[in-house]
């Protein structure tokens, strides 16, 4: 029994330890020292990579403590939890306490209260009392705020306030955190990040998952239509583009085009212009016609691929130059016929009539190289990142009421003096930037000196 | 370019507001320490014209585009920030001796900042966007003000030295009172948090538009967090254990060597997505 009365109950430690701000700066540079760490550590390569500058032993054990990929470690999470943890106590601990004191504010200036207040001011008056007070009353309302009028006894108080949001800026800071974490939860749970390569004119309606063998249906299919990349003259890449298409239930529902930092969103699933490439090699236009003129359509060679021309033999592109002889681009062509040699022969670019004077029953004409682009897309989605906003928001939001508003409060006391005259003092507190505060002071001092007068 | 040449006066003029301040703090006299504040206001107005210039010479290049995004920019805007942040400082708190702490970061900042490439080059995609803007300049804001509140916290450190020993003559012995040193230490940081606050939002923010994630732990991200909770151990320490003085001044200038580190360690030392660093 003795013992209980010394040492709380568990419960009531449990409860300290978690309330303790102690422990939120100790969680606070933890934090920060311990993050570092995979600042100098790169994370998240491959193991050969680690292999090459690290010992085996050393090896093993930092990633028996998974500082490859720290941040997503089981002990950092639950540094992350506890520190939630403790924030969250600690507000629950608090907060109703500040609202007690805030709906029940001591509108009563008693000797207690008067010596813990550096702002003071006393001085008698001639005159009845609840004149006085009526006075300062008004005087207070046009200097500062319209004051609460108590009696007790004989005695009359004033007691006014401004700036009572400034005590809630913690707990918006506090409960922003929170917010913050839950919507970082909700989109880790619930959504995905992937990304995916798509050549122009393909289609994709899956992409493989970062970090993970899984792929994500989409729902839905996008069509790459085409891409698009400008430079600067100096050939650095100025911006590049892509005109995306989606198509959901069998027909297109939405087209943009997107750049980098323009992304496109659908059905919550969002594309981001991420990067770039060539697909394969680079593949021949050639359109054929028969010598009368008559058009037998167009073929797309790729490097020595064999093209068949029915009724005709096959065709090959075996060779490119982009000057050929001086006289511009051309193909170099392998033509084989059924019982025949294979002839070779060059195909300028957009020089058809040259062609027409090779001895054969079809006509070539090289319309020029094309190389098949794919637009590089990120793709997430994150059902958490508006809730991260208005955790954000509240943050800036909270930071701004704890630190730039200021809860003053102002008390005026009238009592019936030994010498018959009305007794007045007058005190102040501001809970922030109390520099400034004094220049205010003198100012509601001289109002409400002044009042009556 | 004329830009370049208005920020090469700028780094003079820090350099003369400097050894003015320093030199009115050693020849104890106020009229000299004057001479610093007009030396400032005068780098104010060049820096910011620079600023301009340089904004206007991207556009005449073809460009286009706000100077705060490769190292010498960032730089060159840091000295602005502090320059400004420090003359609302001296206006505020009426004494110039704090100019002697705060005018030689601007200056050794300019002096590293022409070191680097000065040419303006062309952004990649990925860099333009509103939301770098707002990134940029709120986090330099912020840096700015930790790098007066680390000034003042040096001082302080001095000052309160010299207390103990109760000395009072010398340079020191014309420093502010500790309880207003110890003041500014912390109400530079209030200003300071805030922006650094929105500084790493806008870049989470920009982050989730060029590439769909707002957090990804790269070097850069994760030195601005560390930079973050310093300072929110700072804050608490001072609120509700009353951390004040010496130990305020040394969390203070841990913040800064933080800061330093977040801004450039990360690009020299680390690597990251950043654009900074390469030059
Ligand atoms: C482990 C988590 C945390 C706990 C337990 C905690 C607890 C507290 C407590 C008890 C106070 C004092 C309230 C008062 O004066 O009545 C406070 C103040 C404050 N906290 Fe936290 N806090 C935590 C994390 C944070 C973080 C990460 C931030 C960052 C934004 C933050 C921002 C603030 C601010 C701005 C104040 C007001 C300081 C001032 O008035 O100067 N807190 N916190």
């Amino acid at each position: 029994m003795v013992d209980e009365k010394r040492t709380p109950p568990p419960m009531d430690r449990v409860w300290n330890f978690f309330t303790s701000v102690r422990l939120a700066i100790v969680t606070l540079i933890v934090l920060a020292a311990t993050s570092i760490i995979g600042t100098i550590i790169e994370q998240n390569q491959p193991p050969e990579k680690y292999h090459q500058i690290y010992e085996d032993w050393a090896f093993a054990l930092m990633d028996r403590v998974n500082l490859f990929d720290m941040y997503h470690s089981v002990w950092f999470l639950l540094m992350l939890v506890l520190f939630t943890v403790n924030l969250s106590c600690c507000t629950i601990d608090r907060f109703p306490k500040m609202l007690k004191v805030v709906r029940n504010p001591r509108t009563k200036l008693d000797e207690n209260l008067e010596k813990t207040l550096s702002l003071s001011d006393r001085w008698k008056k001639k005159g009845s009392l609840s004149e006085w007070a009526a006075n300062y009353a008004g005087a207070l309302s046009s200097s500062f705020a319209k004051p609460k009028v108590t009696e007790d006894g004989g005695a009359v108080h004033l007691y006014a306030e401004a700036g009572v949001a400034s005590r809630f800026g913690v707990y918006v800071t506090h409960l922003s955190i929170v917010i913050i974490f839950i919507g970082a939860i909700l989109g880790n749970v619930l959504g995905f990040k992937g990304y995916v390569n798509i050549p122009e004119g393909e289609a994709v309606s899956q992409v493989p998952v970062r970090g993970g063998s899984r792929t994500q249906d989409l729902g839905f299919t996008v069509r790459c239509i085409s891409f698009r990349l400008e430079t600067y003259p100096s050939g650095q890449p100025k911006s590049y583009m892509s005109d995306l298409s989606v198509i959901d239930g069998g027909r297109e529902t939405l087209r943009k085009t997107i750049v980098v930092n323009d992304p496109l969103q659908y059905k919550g699933i969002w594309f981001y212009q991420s990067s770039y490439g060539q697909t394969g090699g680079a593949t021949a236009k050639v359109t054929v016609s028969r010598k009368d003129g008559t058009g037998m359509g167009a073929l797309s060679l790729a490097a020595n691929e064999t093209v068949p021309i029915p009724g005709y033999g096959t065709v090959r592109g075996v060779n490119f130059e982009q000057n050929f002889q001086g006289n511009g681009p051309a193909l170099q062509v392998v033509v084989e016929k059924p019982g025949q040699p294979a002839s070779s022969f060059w195909l300028f670019q957009g020089r058809s009539d040259l062609d027409r004077q090779r001895a054969d029953s079809l006509v070539f004409a090289f319309g020029g190289l094309s190389s098949k682009m794919y637009t590089g897309l990120q793709v997430a989605k994150d059902p958490g990142v508006n809730i991260v906003w208005l955790g954000c928001t509240l943050m800036v939001i909270g930071l701004i009421m704890a630190f730039f508003l200021s809860h003053q409060r102002v008390w005026v006391r009238l009592s019936p003096g030994t010498d018959g005259r009305v007794e007045v003092v007058l005190a102040a507190s501001a809970s922030r930037n109390r520099l400034a505060f004094e220049k205010k002071f003198e100012k509601i001092l001289t109002g409400v000196k002044t009042a009556g007068q | 370019m004329s830009n370049v040449i208005l920020f090469n006066l700028t780094t003079v003029l820090f350099g003369v507001a400097s050894g003015l301040y320093l030199g009115a703090l050693y020849a104890k006299n106020e009229k000299i320490a004057v001479a610093g504040t007009w030396v400032c206001i005068l780098a104010a107005v060049v820096s910011t014209a620079a600023l301009g210039l340089r904004w206007y010479e991207s556009y005449q290049m073809g460009i286009g585009r706000i100077p705060v995004t490769n190292l010498y920019e960032s730089l060159v805007f840091f000295a602005w920030a502090v320059d400004l942040f420090y003359l609302v400082v001296e206006r505020k708190y009426g004494s110039r001796t704090f100019g002697a702490f705060v005018m030689p970061i601007a200056f050794f900042t300019m002096l590293f900042a022409i070191k680097n490439d000065s040419s303006i080059q062309p952004l990649v995609p990925a860099l333009q966007s509103y939301w770098l803007h707002a990134h940029v300049i709120t986090c330099f804001i912020g840096y700015a003000a930790f790098a007066v509140s680390a000034g003042v916290a040096l001082m302080y450190l001095l000052k309160a030295r010299q207390e103990t020993a109760k000395i009072s003559e010398g340079i020191v012995g014309l420093l502010p009172g500790t309880k207003m040193l110890d003041d500014l230490v912390y109400r530079a940081i209030i200003w300071g948090f805030p922006f650094l606050t929105a500084g790493i939002i806008t870049g989470a923010a920009w982050a989730n538009y060029a590439w769909g994630t707002y957090w990804s732990w790269d070097p850069k991200e994760t030195w601005s967090l560390i930079v973050w909770l310093v300072y929110a151990a700072f804050l608490h320490a001072r609120i509700t254990r009353g951390w004040h003085g010496r130990r305020a001044a040394y969390l203070s200038i841990a913040g800064f060597l933080s800061t330093v580190m977040c801004y450039l360690g990360v690009n020299l030392v680390l690597s990251g997505l950043h654009s900074y660093g390469g030059g």
